[in-house]
């Protein structure tokens, strides 16, 4: 029983490093054709996003730091992270990210993270 | 009675629990900047030559591309004469001390090169453009270089297509870390150049040593452009001309030679030429006139359809006695009469905050004690329109059209003009790619590309990737691209012409670049011509 436990544990463990560190993260245009951008708010979650938050996490991918495509977190965590900041990740203030602009980033991510 | 059985705490946790735990802390650990190690592009095993696949390049629907010339060594521009002949620079010069012959070669069918100017050991010749002959008048019907100076002062130089050199300007301030960069010729028939700076973030450092120049120029520093005032901040570093003692070290100040201390409200006499800056002189020569500064690397410039002028400034690096984390590689808009920000500052924000702080060092400490003040240019040219400096303390700098990714080493620059091609006024951007650990520790290779950027929005996408992954061709053992340096549009708008540096490692130790790995790349749409 514990050794089957500890195989289910393994995989889990596994499972999650290849899903959350391994998936592929790359949304662009060339592989995946051109995002829909018709929604008001995922237009303008991409601007903003460009401005804040692209420079480390080009087209939602890795570079400075980790890719965000490929984390399955809620929209409500991706928030929080950015308002409060995590590890490395600097914290977002209101007055530098109001509430909405913070709502429509999230709403571009989870349109990228569909996208293709 | 018998007791109850104890049960080891570690059985009473439920597996749902601990696995997830375990997802938690993978995910924590995959996502953390600290733990997981960097994995920067040039980070391969180096190998002779290089594969060569279009189809290892992935476009958007509908565009093509193919290698057009290979086996260049260190590959910076390109351009096209009256004819529509394609000429290319090669560099003479590579990060790493890789020393070669800076050429400009006329390209012909199926690799051929003939050799139409050759310069000696003052490289890298960065850019080249061609003024058409047909246009008349003196200095027309001839190409115009920037040779960056990395042994004695960068030039503007002029060459005939009888391949005679001539200097329009010497000794500009290249003996550091950046060249002379980008010739353009503007609307107003003006030859416009950018002169990068000497250092990281202001102080010279042992990052310079490392670079290879400060052994060489010992004294070389910034030079502003205008006088500016000094916070008198000093930085301890360590001193490598007495490498023997190891606790020697040596306390340096911003816009000074190393070693040199400076005090509060100090006062650094501005000049022209000068660092980070962007001049311009008339096609016949003369004393440069200057145009804006504040910049950093100002490598790629160009005039948009409308005649708007945009400059491609290379950001802060995580590197030397002043290290900036986390400053993006910066699309500005160019007014006559602005600074832009640096040592201070990243597009419109300050870097005294935990946005540009290193994890576990310091926050970057204020340079200048107040902005230089505005001036006005002595003849503005009226299709580039000066811009009212602001004050320092009220007001940042002006804010970039986009920031592009941290170390991607936004290198080249031009417009699309042509309905066949597509995407019509959108800036093109070429990703040379980071030199990670040098410049910085990334978690995954950033740039290797060419971007579009859509001004009116300040959106980049991609435009031009390598299918299988991150990274440079021969990291992903593909034959796609490698380090893109440059771009520019055919005379006629309906092809892009990519040039691509070819294969460079880089190491603790330095950039390693290989020879004759360059190509030039052409892509185009299909049914567009």
């Amino acid at each position: 029983m514990k050794t089957r436990v500890r195989i289910v544990l393994l995989s889990c463990a596994l499972g999650s490093w290849f899903f959350f560190g391994c998936a592929a993260g790359r949304r662009s245009e060339p592989l995946r054709g051109s995002l829909d951008v018709s929604n008001p708010k995922v237009a303008h979650g991409q601007v903003v996003f460009m401005n804040q938050c692209d420079k480390c996490h080009p087209g939602g991918d890795a570079g400075l730091g980790p890719s965000l495509n490929n984390k399955p977190l809620p929209g409500f965590l991706l928030g929080f992270q950015a308002r409060h900041g995590m590890g490395a990740m600097p914290a977002f203030d209101k007055e530098e990210l109001p509430q909405t602009d913070l709502d429509d980033v999230v709403a571009y991510l989870k349109a990228l993270r569909r996208n293709g | 009675m018998p007791e109850s059985p104890v049960r080891s705490p570690s059985t009473r946790v439920p597996p749902v629990l601990l696995a997830a735990t375990l997802a938690l802390a993978s995910f924590l650990f995959t996502s953390c900047y600290i733990l997981r190690p960097g994995q920067g592009g040039g980070k391969i095993k180096s190998e002779a030559g290089r594969k060569l696949d279009p189809g290892d390049i992935a476009l958007p629907a509908g565009y093509r591309i193919e290698a057009i010339a290979t086996g260049l060594t260190f590959p910076t521009a390109v351009t096209f004469d009256d004819t529509g002949a394609l000429y290319a620079v090669e560099g003479g010069y590579a990060y790493g001390e890789e020393w070669g012959v800076p050429r400009l070669l006329k390209v012909m069918k199926n690799n051929v090169f003939v050799p139409i100017a050759v310069g000696d050991s003052n490289g890298p010749w960065t850019g080249v453009t061609y003024v058409a002959a047909k246009e008349g008048g003196a200095g027309k019907g001839s190409f115009y270089l920037t040779e960056g100076g990395q042994l004695r002062g960068g030039r503007v130089l002029r060459i005939g297509m009888d391949g005679n050199i001539q200097a329009l300007v010497e000794n500009l301030p290249s003996l550091g870390d950046h060249h002379t960069n980008a010739p353009v010729i503007g609307p107003d028939g003006m030859l416009y150049f950018g002169q990068g700076t000497a250092t990281n973030s202001g102080v010279v450092g042992t990052d310079d040593y490392k670079f290879g120049w400060l052994a060489r120029h010992r004294t070389f520093h910034d030079t502003p452009c205008q006088d500016i005032t000094l916070s008198g901040v000093n930085y301890l570093s360590k001193n490598p001309f007495t490498s023997g003692k190891k606790k020697d070290t040596v306390e340096t100040g911003a816009f000074s030679p190393f070693g040199s201390t400076t005090i509060p409200g100090q006062v650094v006499k501005g000049e022209v030429p000068c660092n980070g800056s962007i001049m311009r002189i008339s096609l016949q020569g003369g004393k440069p006139e200057l145009v804006a500064w504040g910049l950093r690397n100002p490598f790629a410039l160009a005039f948009a359809p409308d005649g708007r002028f945009f400059a491609l400034d290379n950001g802060y690096d995580q590197r030397g006695s002043r290290p900036i984390w986390g400053a993006g590689e910066l699309l500005w808009e160019i007014h006559q009469g602005t600074w832009y920000g640096w040592p201070d500052f990243s597009g419109s924000k300050s870097l005294a905050v935990s946005e540009f702080t290193p994890p576990h060092g310091d926050t970057p400490e204020r340079l200048l004690e107040k902005a230089p003040v505005p001036w006005l240019p002595t003849h503005a040219s009226a299709d580039i329109v000066p811009h009212p400096v602001p004050s320092y303390q009220d007001d940042p700098p002006p804010a970039p059209m986009a920031v592009l990714p941290v170390h991607s080493s936004a290198d080249g620059l031009d417009f699309s003009r042509a309905p066949e091609f597509g995407y019509e006024n959108q800036a093109f951007v070429a990703e040379f790619g980071d030199m990670a650990p040098g410049v910085g520790k990334v978690l995954e290779p950033v740039g290797f590309k060419i971007s579009r950027v859509d001004l009116a929005r300040g959106v980049a996408e991609d435009f031009a990737i390598n299918r299988k992954g991150l990274g440079p061709a021969s990291k992903l053992k593909a034959g796609g691209l490698e380090r893109p340096v440059s771009l520019r549009f055919s005379p006629d708008g309906k092809s892009l012409y990519v040039v691509d540096f070819g294969v460079m490692a880089v190491s603790k130790h330095g950039p390693k670049a290989q020879k004759q790995t360059g190509v030039i790349w052409r892509i185009w749409k299909e049914n567009g011509q």
